[in-house]
């Protein structure tokens, strides 16, 4: 099983050293080819991982071992060493991957959707000039994506947490002739590094007080002040690293890249990083319940907020990005409270039917000659009937309507909240508008673009690709995820079937508080879909047949184009500040000190020049004379000296 | 046969010395200097000599051997520059050769 690991890690790596060797000698569509390749090898390798956890037999009962160095097996899994790869006096940090059923369960869904999205890609970015670049990059994602879920120590972890960074910001700032993906990359890496720093800060804080960087050694004796720092730390990083607030602000800028990515990265997987982050280190968490509550709250608060805000965006790709914040919110919620089985559920829910709506819009995008804006897009689904339906499945799965997969992942999420505290409600209550505010942007999104009758716009620009919707490695890969969007979810359906739980349950158990009762289970559910559906009549209502009017508040909906005043807020408080200190150094320091320092230093020198030439007279026997006044000088001052 | 004693050396040497010194500080003509230069060399050698034979040490003989060697060459390099400078028909007056006046 270990080998299966290492293969899912390598594949997408070599593919990527092919790509970048080869360069302009290899012709496009082969670059395209083995970066598919690569990634579905790698799926292959999860694969076999996957099956290796499933049969090997279960090691003893109580979650991870007490710290030992070197670290001990963790239970249900194995954790693989290749090599000691930093070692300073008892502090060693070995180069290993972890397979066991959290990271195996990331592995597929990183490589599985990353595949059919790297598939996608080759329809999508056909023609592009840099084609290979485009390849190349996103199989280097896949690769550092794989290294973060599967790294076997918390450094491995963080070095996967920048790399993905990394290849998130090159493929932001892929169409680098445009200045706003150009300036959009350079905000996404710049907010993703407040939160590696955040990380790198709570591991000196373990490494000062454990010595080690093992995920077991999060589960030292810690005081109460360390697990805090440590888990507000963490928690710094997966904040940033999954756009929630106060972080979230670079996430709707990231969608200048292109649509692929935006695909697999900003909705299936990078974002979703700090989901996995909470659970994998849910130990600390535990251990500081209060910041745990913390990231709940944070979701909770996000969900909301990004579901507002995604009712007034007017970019089909921002209203989806709006959604996966929304989305990630509930993730953190379902974490957050402890029921870590129920936020990676809903991550892999949420990893099918959000790349099928992204892959969807894509496609609109690219038949309509590039053009994002909804309101010019009324009646796609003539043209298009595949997208339409394919549209149709993914939406109906982010409402939450059964059978669809996101009614098995996000009523539990909501649920589990129930128990916890008096706080639990506003979770529940955030939980239950998040779900009516989904289904009506949701739905005010497809009433917008599909239905009824094309619009100029449409009937105009609307090109198809020989006589089909797009190019069939685009349209096989949603065809395959509108299916998964629609049964995926059939996986788990608590409280009567609960496979997930179970599978995660030796890695990541569920807190005693996040359980419910089949009572509160099913009239969650009940609830949610029914406010789900309400917000899908209410979009009906306003935009298709237009019996009510849109509500006309001045002042909530200028809030809500400004994003709650976030990027002017920030402008103001860290931009604004930033750029008059730097103005005041250049006036106070850098002009009068810095750049007159050259000149002073020259003229000085010149002048000293032109006073110490005078004893450089050319005659010989001036120097002689010098030259015997200084050894008489030295003979005289041994003497006097003796 | 012990000879003199060594301070008449020493003085012969420091005379030696000077008048070499005074020779290169207030002669005018390039061969002149020269000369004097040598002479100072060789005051040099012959204190370093009597010194050896004194302490019954052999390196004050060395270290006058080596002198030798150095004069020889800086007499090739000064020859070489006067029979330069007369070549071009260049004045041999040291204070005319002044051109690297600051």
């Amino acid at each position: 099983m270990t080998g299966g690991a290492w293969l899912c890690l390598l594949a997408p790596l070599v593919g990527t050293i092919l790509i970048l060797l080869g360069g302009s000698w290899l012709p496009r569509k082969f670059a395209a080819w083995t970066a598919t390749a690569s990634v579905f090898v790698a799926f292959g390798g999860a694969i076999w991982a996957f099956f290796g956890v499933r049969s090997a037999p279960p090691t003893p009962a109580g979650g991870l071992l007490p710290l030992q160095v070197p670290a001990p097996v963790p239970a249900h899994g194995e954790l693989t060493t290749a090599w000691t790869w930093l070692q300073a006096g008892h502090f060693t940090v070995p180069l290993q991957l972890l397979v066991d059923p959290l990271s195996t369960m990331m592995m597929l869904i990183v490589s599985g959707v990353g595949g059919l999205i790297v598939l996608y890609s080759i329809g999508y970015m056909d023609k592009d000039d840099e084609e290979r670049r485009y390849f190349a990059y996103i199989a280097f994602f896949v690769f550092s994506m794989l290294l973060l879920v599967e790294g076997g120590n918390l450094l491995m972890l963080l070095v996967g947490w920048g790399l993905v960074g990394l290849s998130s910001y090159l493929l932001i700032g892929f169409w680098h002739e445009r200045s706003s993906a150009v300036a959009a990359a350079k905000k996404a890496f710049v907010m993703n590094a407040f939160g590696d720093a955040t990380m790198a800060l709570a591991f000196f804080i373990l490494i000062a007080h454990t010595n080690s960087l093992s995920f077991n050694a999060l589960s030292a004796p810690l005081s109460s002040t360390q697990a805090n720092l440590i888990a507000l730390g963490l928690l710094g990083g997966a904040v940033a690293k999954s756009a929630q607030i106060p972080l979230q602000t670079w996430l709707p800028d990231a969608m200048e890249g292109p649509t692929p990515v935006s695909a697999l990265i900003h909705a299936a997987t990078m974002v979703t990083a700090g989901v996995y982050l909470i659970a994998r280190t849910h130990v600390i968490f535990q251990e500081a319940r209060t910041i745990e509550l913390i990231a709940a709250g944070l979701g909770a608060l996000t969900l909301v907020v990004a579901g507002l805000i995604a009712l007034v965006q007017t970019d089909i790709k921002r209203v989806i990005a709006y959604s996966t914040m929304s989305q990630i919110g509930y993730m953190f919620l379902g974490v957050g409270v402890g029921g870590y089985a129920n936020g990676m559920f809903h991550l892999m829910t949420h990893a099918f039917f959000k790349a099928l709506l992204f892959m969807t819009a894509g496609l609109a995008i690219h038949a309509l000659a590039n053009e994002q804006d909804i309101r010019k897009m009324r009646g796609l689904g003539k043209v298009m009937p595949f997208t339409k339906w394919c549209f149709l499945a993914g939406a109906l799965a982010l409402v939450g309507v059964p059978p669809f997969a996101g009614f098995f992942s996000k009523d539990p999420i909501i649920a589990s909240t129930l128990n916890i505290g008096w706080y639990g409600y506003i979770f529940y209550a955030c939980g239950i508008v998040g779900a009516f505010l989904t289904g009506l942007y949701t739905f005010r999104l497809w009433f917008l673009v599909f239905p009824g009758e094309p619009s100029p716009f449409v009937r105009e620009h609307y090109h198809d690709h020989n006589g089909r919707e797009g190019a069939w490695t685009m349209l096989v890969p949603v065809g395959i995820l509108a299916v998964l969007a629609t049964v995926g979810g059939w996986i788990q359906f608590p409280p009567l079937w609960e496979p997930i739980t179970k599978w995660l349950a030796p890695v990541a158990p569920t807190l005693s508080v996040a359980e419910v009762s089949s009572t509160q289970e099913y009239v969650t559910s009940a609830v949610a879909v029914l406010v789900g559906l309400a917000g899908v009549a209410l979009a009906w209502a306003i935009y298709s047949e237009r019996k009510v009017a849109i509500p006309t508040a001045p002042f909530w909906r200028r809030l809500l184009e400004h994003k709650f005043y976030f990027d002017e807020a920030y402008n103001k408080i860290f931009y604004g500040p930033a750029v008059s200190l730097a103005n005041g150094l250049r006036r106070e320091f850098e002009d009068p000190i810095v750049l007159q320092t050259g000149p002073d230093l020259g003229e000085t020198t010149l002048a000293t020049g032109s006073l110490v030439r005078r004893i450089q007279t050319g005659l010989l026997r001036t120097y002689v004379l010098f030259l015997a006044m200084g050894a008489a000088g030295v003979v005289l001052a041994f003497l006097i000296a003796k | 046969m012990d000879g003199p004693n060594v301070a008449w050396y020493i003085a012969i040497a420091a005379v030696l010395f000077g008048i070499g010194a005074l020779g290169v500080l207030i002669r005018r003509n390039t061969l002149v200097v020269l000369l004097s230069l040598e002479l100072m060399l060789n005051a040099g050698n012959l204190a370093l000599i009597a010194l050896s034979r004194h302490f019954h040490n052999g390196a004050g003989q060395i270290f006058a051997l080596t002198v030798m060697a150095i004069a020889a060459s800086e007499v090739c390099v000064g020859l070489g520059l006067v029979v330069a400078l007369n070549r071009r028909n260049l004045s041999l007056d040291v204070d005319t050769l002044s051109e690297l006046r600051g």
